[in-house]
């Protein structure tokens, strides 16, 4: 099931099922937002199944079931629509693993979680993590700076929930490697279609995130769960 | 080819760019490739070839391996400094092309890393090598797309990190890591 599918009927949109026309009540910003999400949605399922560089507006529209017109009054092109879904689910994606990793347990756990909500998200939606992780790549140099964005956001983000002492230094940065591992990890997963079987490499991938900081003894108790 | 797809991506180049860029006429564009995905398959393989002759070029089998993989690494990236269009090609344009690509020139890189240490010694599991080269892959990456590619050299320690861990075990690559030359210290505290 596509994702614009699966969100159907969820709380903040309704694809295809448009708003009702006429005096309906719904102010001018709710609709908008729904048309935004809707058409963010369409994209990133589009795109996932297509490739970007053959998914066409046309195809975004009849999957989101939103006018031509409506598109292009809130996206200059189909690149922009890709980009502003893209960061949607940057954003999505950074909420979560946030949730799971500045949490109350002791710091290898929270890497543990952190590690398995971050493949659980690529995993329940395998469209996503092909958008996200490969399609980016084919909008030209905008994905560059995107790339080093998010990279650095999540690299950020583990930084901040390091616990006070443990010294994220020497002669590596190991929150860089660890970004890099399960970025590099769920990429050649999707590559050979199996983002859905992403959360079975927890304890691995835990266990490579770990020992850059940890040493490999104290990696694999932690990753064994 | 190489240049356009650094500057512009793969997706943007035109045949014209390419054939504008290297001062040839279109007859011989179509003489040499069929079209454009075939001249950036050859334009690919060229950069491989590139890499491959600086790491091997840089060391040699006779040295203990974690010094040939220092030396190899230490190689690569001043070319790749001095060369950031390879990166833009071997990483992203590869991924937005055909991410299989990367997968090729990787299980080149590896078993030639992992051929260094002779057969494999028995029972202890440490860091993943294949992902180990993805690793190292992104965090080059991360310097080139910041614009930094002249910094690429600060990133040895990590990269002989990753390329030594998966086969000498954390303790013997962190040791590798500390032996390397270069602004450490800087690095560490980015």
């Amino acid at each position: 099931m596509s994702w614009a599918g699966r969100r159907r009927g969820g709380a903040v949109s309704e694809p295809r099922a448009r708003l009702p026309r006429g005096r309906h009540g719904l102010s001018r910003e709710t609709v908008t937002s729904s048309q935004r999400t809707r058409l963010e949605a369409a994209v990133v399922a589009v795109t996932a199944a297509k490739g970007y560089e053959a998914a066409t507006v046309g195809d975004v529209l009849e999957e989101a079931g939103v006018g031509r017109e409506t598109f292009y009054e809130l996206f200059a092109d189909k690149r922009d629509c890709m980009l502003a879904a893209h960061a949607q689910l940057v954003d999505e994606l950074e909420a979560r693993v946030r949730v799971a990793y500045l949490g109350t347990a002791p710091w290898p756990q929270r890497v543990r979680e952190a590690v398995a909500v971050a493949l659980e998200f690529f995993a329940e939606r395998p469209p996503v993590a092909r958008f996200m992780l490969i399609e980016l790549f084919a909008v030209g140099t905008p994905a560059r700076q995107r790339f080093q964005e998010d990279f650095n956001r999540f690299v950020a983000l583990l930084d901040e929930g390091l616990d006070e002492g443990r010294v994220n230094g020497g002669p590596v940065r190991p929150t860089r490697l660890a970004v890099g591992a399960v970025a590099a990890r769920a990429y050649e997963e999707v590559v050979v279609g199996r983002a859905a079987e992403l959360p079975r490499l927890v304890p691995e991938l835990t266990y490579e995130l770990l020992v850059p900081f940890v040493g490999e003894a104290a990696a694999r108790e932690t990753a064994a769960g | 080819m190489v240049a356009s797809c650094a500057e512009k991506t793969y997706i943007a180049t035109t045949i014209g760019d390419v054939v504008a860029a290297a001062r040839i006429s279109r007859t011989t564009f179509y003489r040499e490739f069929d079209d454009k995905r075939a001249c950036f398959d050859a334009a690919l393989e060229h950069c491989i070839e590139e890499v491959r002759g600086a790491a091997t070029g840089a060391c040699s089998a006779d040295e203990p391996p974690a010094q040939a993989v220092r030396e190899a690494t230490a190689a690569v990236l001043d070319l790749l400094a001095a060369r950031p269009e390879l990166v833009h090609l071997l990483v992203g344009e590869a991924i937005a092309v055909d991410p299989a690509v990367v997968e090729r020139y990787r299980d080149l890189v590896v078993p030639a890393v992992s051929g260094l240490w002779g057969s494999d010694e028995e029972g202890e599991t440490h860091l993943d090598p294949w992902l180990a080269f993805g690793r190292a892959q992104l965090l080059i990456f991360d310097r080139v797309t910041a614009g930094d590619a002249g910094g690429l050299s600060e990133l040895l320690p990590e990269v002989v990190y990753l390329a030594v861990g998966p086969f000498a075990g954390h303790d013997a690559a962190i040791e590798e890591a500390r032996a390397c030359p270069g602004p450490v210290a800087g690095a560490a505290a980015r």
